[in-house]
């Protein structure tokens, strides 16, 4: 009788901790740090926008990695809650075509102050492209 | 000879007054939000083309699916993954008209009520929508909001019995534009 209750506790212990371990690590895990995270692909500004919008199949390898990208921003647009970094190489429907990154509000500042005339590079998550643009999320601005 | 220039200068000008009041933005905002017993849900997207054709009311979204922000990162996958199915339908659409367009002037700053209709695509199926919104006009803006909902079962969304209580069947959309004067 002492051993099953014995297992029966311990049985419960592990329900509890496997019940622990499922609220903090599956269903609230944080999002991703991708201010930390290695890039999977470092690719020019210019390069990328070409593959998506040329619909090259190499572009499908991007999608929902870590991607860095490299150029010269061609301005910076703020709205209400966020701040994005346009590299616009072409123009359409909606106007400027290219690649927008929507940067994490820590880099809000930073962002705001970059100089329009330097190359710079920023790393974030790629969430595909809308016919338009290449929209990367999450974005952080990479020292070099 | 002349005369061939200056048909040709008319039907340019022609041409670009009628087309030429194009209104757009890249930083829509649209978000939702779900609330059920067990779980309020709500996803941002800031990241949303528009335009508005001011002359014909031709108005026109196109939104990229994995540019919507969850609070938690395990709803969004499930959210990309499950229900819209983003790989497969990266984008949603919605093309259609502000059918009352003749009663707003574009001219005049102030608040008027925007009656639009048209057809909406999620994960690849389209539906007639209609909604109520407003536009604010400003000397160098149109600030355009709309609130609407849409049941997930008319898109073919199908949720899981085990996480039906946190899912709700309806699903409010929340629209809120900065529209800006297309500079050719």
């Amino acid at each position: 009788m002492k051993k099953l209750l014995k297992i029966g506790a311990g049985l419960a212990v592990l329900g509890l901790l496997a019940a622990v371990y499922i609220w903090f690590f599956v269903y609230n895990k944080p999002h991703r740090d991708y201010e930390k995270a290695d890039a999977d692909f470092i690719v020019s500004a210019e390069k990328i926008y070409n593959q998506y919008s040329g619909g090259d199949s190499q572009s499908k390898k991007y999608l929902d990695k870590v991607i860095q990208i490299e150029g010269i921003p061609s301005y910076i647009e703020s709205t209400d809650s966020t701040v994005i970094v346009v590299f616009a190489f072409s123009s359409g429907m909606f106007g400027d075509e290219g690649i927008r990154c929507t940067m994490l509000p820590n880099q809000f500042d930073r962002t705001r102050s970059l100089s329009l005339s330097e190359n710079i590079s920023i790393k974030g998550y790629c969430a595909g492209y809308n016919g338009t643009d290449v929209i990367l999320e999450h974005c952080s601005l990479v020292n070099n | 000879m002349k005369t061939l220039k200056l048909t040709i200068a008319i039907l340019i000008l022609a041409a670009t007054t009628t087309y030429g009041q194009r209104y757009i933005t890249k930083t829509g905002h649209i978000w939702f939000h779900s609330e059920a017993p067990l779980e309020t849900i709500e996803a941002h997207n800031n990241q949303v083309n528009s335009a508005l054709d001011l002359t014909t009311g031709a108005f026109v979204f196109k939104v990229l699916m994995k540019s919507f922000i969850f609070e938690k990162a395990l709803m969004q996958e499930h959210f990309n993954e499950n229900y819209v199915e983003s790989d497969k339908f990266p984008n949603a659409t919605f093309q259609g008209k502000v059918t009352n367009i003749d009663d707003i002037d574009f001219q005049k700053e102030g608040s008027y009520d925007a009656e639009i209709s048209g057809e909406l695509t999620i994960h690849g199926i389209t539906n007639k929508v209609d909604a109520n919104g407003t536009f604010d006009v400003h000397p160098d803006m149109i600030a355009g909001t709309s609130k609407f909902t849409l049941l997930i079962a008319d898109y073919n969304i199908s949720i899981p019995g085990a996480v039906a209580g946190k899912i709700s069947e309806e699903i409010e959309i929340n629209v809120d534009l900065k529209l800006k004067e297309l500079k050719k």
